[in-house]
């Protein structure tokens, strides 16, 4: 099936680039502890010993116990580690039965097992033949593919740095994470029908708690959210028509339909109208402070309405867009907005400068203790599918500030997170189809 | 190749398409759309017209069926949410709330009832206050995948006598044969689509259909598989399904004497399948022993494709008559007299003379058949019924079982497989969104068009 993709680039633009810094060690370590954990957990969910003890009889009801000459064939997509598993797993299994493996012209029968699979089990087929005679016995196992998986991690310098958070099969609007020490320890997950709660233990995801997500009209296509930490409650949840809030504890969520502004400006909701955030660029350490601007989400649409409050200065409306992000200068605050014409609008209260920059239709801000201190993430075409780019603004073209980072498919959401140095970019996996939320965050160059 | 073919090569379209420019989907604009079936009712439970790919796709812009099958096979929920067994071969569905028809009437139990026994006569159906229960003599697992079929798809007949749905598109303009318009549905229940408008043009060859998608005239195509190289490139979108159709040689009568037998064992071990592949169909599909395609099975290498000139020589050795068949073809199919006049000459060495023919009434036909269903079961039984076979029913649904149908089905000698091809579409680079679903059939409910300004 062919795979939509977002977020690649408008054509006409080069980026520029600052010079790769010496790689760190990091990346392989992190790529290599995420495949020894993605290895150990599907080895571990794969139990063959069924099939293999059901093949095993199957095959003996007709040959009878006794010598026969055997081969195995892996026509399945089957890893060459769990091939071996299984061939040695049915040998067993055979020998268990009173089969003995002699050569082919010492055997009373020869058998050959194949391992196929269909689109949704593993099939094994037993061909036996026996005296030498040209027809062929067929007897055939199925057991069910597992589904699943999780994620992965890379680093590159005034690096941007993808942490996986979670992965499932269905979409992943948002993710917030709730609370971490080293790592993340709990997590919420926004999708179309609920929020759930997980926490990490025992070095393990636990659901904590689902939360379904009552609403009354359909949801649009290509839906959108997002997931705020409240200040004095867990989470608010913004949705195209619909806003939850938790309350209580263990949380619940109540919802009600509702066009409330959705938060620009990242950071908990519920404290004063105002963000206090340093200045982009200066070195003085200056402070900018930026109203909590907040923009109207089309309730049946994929995009923002372009009205925000409060206005940017004299822009109260901009064009519809997808997304925004913010770069405070030292008396005023710059506005980008990925418009849905594919263009990208500069606001500063005063001017609205439109400009083709190869980008995405998502972008999101970080600010961060690196460079100018503020970047701006834009997604963009990939080698073979989405990338995640860092970009500062010495003044109105932007300059890229990191190697883009590959995904393994169409991002579909980039979010800033509460804390504000770090977003979250969801990818739908072109190879599984599954949903992965990501970390990014960006490491300071040497 | 140990992974599933088909996969691959959808994937790698997709890889092709993804290097353009894309964003977000964007909503607006008018979707023209040509095909080469000339379908004639819109009516899902019509089952007088031929079942094709365009036929489900047209069905599921306007209708949505109670279930569907996903990639994995498995079934899925739509307007049903959930189903349980309510007693031996009774099977209860309930239904999703606050779903409506395109006339704005709400979708009841006895609407689905109605429209279910419309289509299947034979069917017990009884309803509750929002579920339906259906009395069935298959596996609950095959009864859910005959819902899943297009054909199932649950209308709702309009004062006018056309059929109203819950699907994507409602029903603008129709000249049967000819042309379809629909308009968006607002109100859809998945969310308004991102089109306004799609314009089909029908009975279109695939030639007109280039041309009509090279001059602008249309932006959504069919590609006939052969053509499917030829057609990527030029930054034109493509896709592929599954192979889901199954090209092959049907006896018009049983096989009545042991001559008759070994002749039609001649033949099949006489044709050049995968030399056949290579020239004429330009490498698309799978050279077929089997009725049922392997990533559907997991089994069908078992049915070998390969030739076997000696063992159709020692076949043809064995019978004592040497009769002229004639072997029809269907004239509208540009390659299809191709692929008589070559298995022609590959029965021809082995002995068995076959005489190409655009009659109807020959003692075998080149046919192409849509498999129903992503299915195996469902696929085999539709299969034989739609070439006249008679299949055992099973009440298992192992492999095993499967297998054995088959076998026996392919022991009949009536049928006798070629290739498994899959569904090819086009579709012009601003088209965004498309899909081609493990039926054959396309999807454009999810279809934008990229309006980005220069």
């Amino acid at each position: 099936m062919r795979i939509a993709v977002y977020n690649s680039a408008i054509p006409d633009v080069t980026a520029n680039t600052v010079p790769r810094a010496t790689r760190s060690i990091l990346p392989f370590i992190f790529r290599l502890c995420f495949f020894l954990i993605v290895v150990s957990c599907l080895a571990a969910a794969t139990d063959w010993s069924v099939p293999e003890q059901q093949l095993a009889r199957k095959i003996v009801a007709i040959t009878g116990p006794g010598a026969v000459s055997l081969s195995v064939e892996n026509r399945s997509s089957l890893s060459r580690r769990d091939n071996d598993i299984v061939q040695n797993g049915l040998r067993s299994a055979l020998e268990g039965t009173g089969l003995r493996f002699v050569k082919p012209e010492q055997s009373a029968a020869n058998l050959t097992i194949f391992l196929s699979e269909n689109a949704s089990s593993y099939v094994w087929v037993a061909q036996i033949q026996q005296g030498g005679g040209a027809e062929l016995a067929v007897v055939i196992v199925s057991t069910p593919r597992a589904a699943g998986g999780s994620s992965a991690g890379e680093a590159v310098p005034l690096s941007l740095r993808k942490t996986p958070l979670w992965a499932q099969e269905s979409p992943i609007l948002d993710v917030a994470v709730l609370e971490e020490g080293a790592t993340p320890v709990h997590l919420a997950v926004l999708d179309a029908e609920r929020v759930s709660l997980y926490r990490m233990q025992g070095g393990r995801w636990q659901q904590e708690q689902a939360m379904e997500i009552s609403h009354a009209r359909p949801w649009p296509r290509d839906l959108r959210g997002r997931l705020i930490p409240g200040r004095d409650h867990l989470l608010d949840v913004y949705l195209p028509g619909v806003l939850c809030h938790t309350a209580g504890s263990p949380p619940a969520l109540s919802c009600r339909e509702s066009d409330d502004p959705w938060p620009l400006v990242s950071g908990a909701t519920g404290g004063n109208d105002l963000a206090v955030f340093p200045s982009a660029g200066l070195a003085n350490g200056a402070s900018t402070v930026v109203p909590r601007t907040a923009a109207f989400f089309a309730p049946t649409r994929n995009f923002f309405t372009g009205v925000l409050t409060p206005a940017v200065g004299k822009f109260a409306i901009v064009p519809h867009f997808y997304s925004a992000a913010l770069v405070p200068r030292e008396k005023y605050s710059l506005w980008l907005f990925a418009t849905t014409d594919g263009q990208v609008h500069m606001v500063d209260g005063i001017s609205d400068q439109t400009s083709k920059f190869g980008w995405g239709s998502d972008i999101a801000n970080l600010k961060t203790s690196c460079g100018a201190g503020w970047q701006v993430l834009a997604t963009g075409p990939g080698i073979s599918a989405d990338s995640v780019r860092a970009h500062e603004f010495p003044d109105r073209d932007p300059v890229a500030v990191s190697s883009a980072v590959e995904f393994p498919g169409a991002v579909t959401a980039l979010w800033t997170e509460a804390r504000s140095d770090s977003a979250v970019a969801v990818v739908r996996n072109r190879e599984t189809g599954s949903y992965e939320a990501y970390r990014l965050a960006v490491a300071c160059s040497q | 190749m140990k992974r599933i073919g088909w996969l691959w090569l959808v994937v790698s379209s997709a890889l092709l398409a993804s290097l353009a420019a894309e964003t977000r989907p964007q909503y607006g604009g008018t979707l023209h759309v040509a095909m080469r079936t000339a379908v004639s009712s819109l009516d899902p439970a019509d089952t007088g017209g031929v079942d094709s790919f365009a036929r489900r796709s047209l069905m599921r812009l306007m209708f949505d069926t109670l279930v569907t099958m996903d990639e994995s096979g498995r079934v899925q929920g739509w307007l049903a949410t959930s189903w349980q067994a309510s007693g031996p071969q009774r099977l209860q569905l309930r239904l999703r709330r606050g779903i409506t028809f395109h006339d704005g009437n709400a979708l009841t139990a006895e609407a689905v009832a109605a429209s279910l026994r419309s289509a299947n006569p034979s069917w017990n159906i009884s309803v509750d206050s929002d579920s339906v229960t259906i009395e069935h003599d298959n596996s609950d697992s095959l009864l859910l995948a005959e819902l899943a079929l297009a054909r199932n798809a649950i209308e709702k007949k309009m004062s006018d006598g056309k059929p109203s749905g819950t699907g994507p598109f409602q029903i603008a303009e129709w000249q049967p044969g000819k042309k379809l318009t629909l308009t968006t549905a607002e109100s859809c229940w998945r969310g308004r689509p991102f089109l306004d408008a799609i314009e089909i043009e029908m009975g279109k060859n695939y030639r007109d259909q280039m041309l009509a998608l090279e001059s602008g005239k249309a932006e959504f195509i069919e590609v006939a598989a052969e053509q499917f190289h030829r057609v990527s490139v030029d930054g034109r979108e493509i896709a592929s399904s599954a192979p889901m159709e199954l090209t092959a040689l049907l006896f018009s009568r049983e096989a009545t004497s042991p001559d008759d037998k070994a002749l039609r064992e001649a033949l099949a071990y006489s044709v050049e399948r995968n030399s056949i592949r290579s020239v004429l169909l330009q490498g698309a599909g799978q050279p077929a022993g089997s009725l049922l395609p392997n990533w559907m099975t997991g089994y069908a290498f078992t049915f070998s494709a390969e030739a076997d000139l000696n063992r159709a020589r020692h076949a043809h050795a064995q019978t004592r008559s040497n009769p002229t068949w004639t072997l029809a073809y269907d004239p509208n199919d540009t390659v299809a007299r191709l692929l008589a006049e070559r298995i022609a000459l590959n029965a021809r060495d082995a002995g068995v003379t076959l005489q190409p023919s655009t009659n109807a009434t020959a003692d075998l036909r080149l046919v192409r058949i849509p498999l129903a269903s992503a299915n195996p079961s469902l696929a085999l039984t539709a299969l034989a019924s739609a070439t006249g076979l008679s299949v055992a029913k099973t009440k298992s649904d192992s492999v095993e079982a499967l297998y054995a149908s088959e076998q026996a089905l392919l022991a009949t000698r009536q049928i006798v497989p070629l290739f498994h091809l899959p569904a090819s579409y086009a579709a012009s680079a601003r088209v965004k969104g498309w899909t081609v679903n493990r039926d054959g059939s396309w999807s454009l409910a999810d279809a934008w068009l990229e309006n980005r300004q220069p």
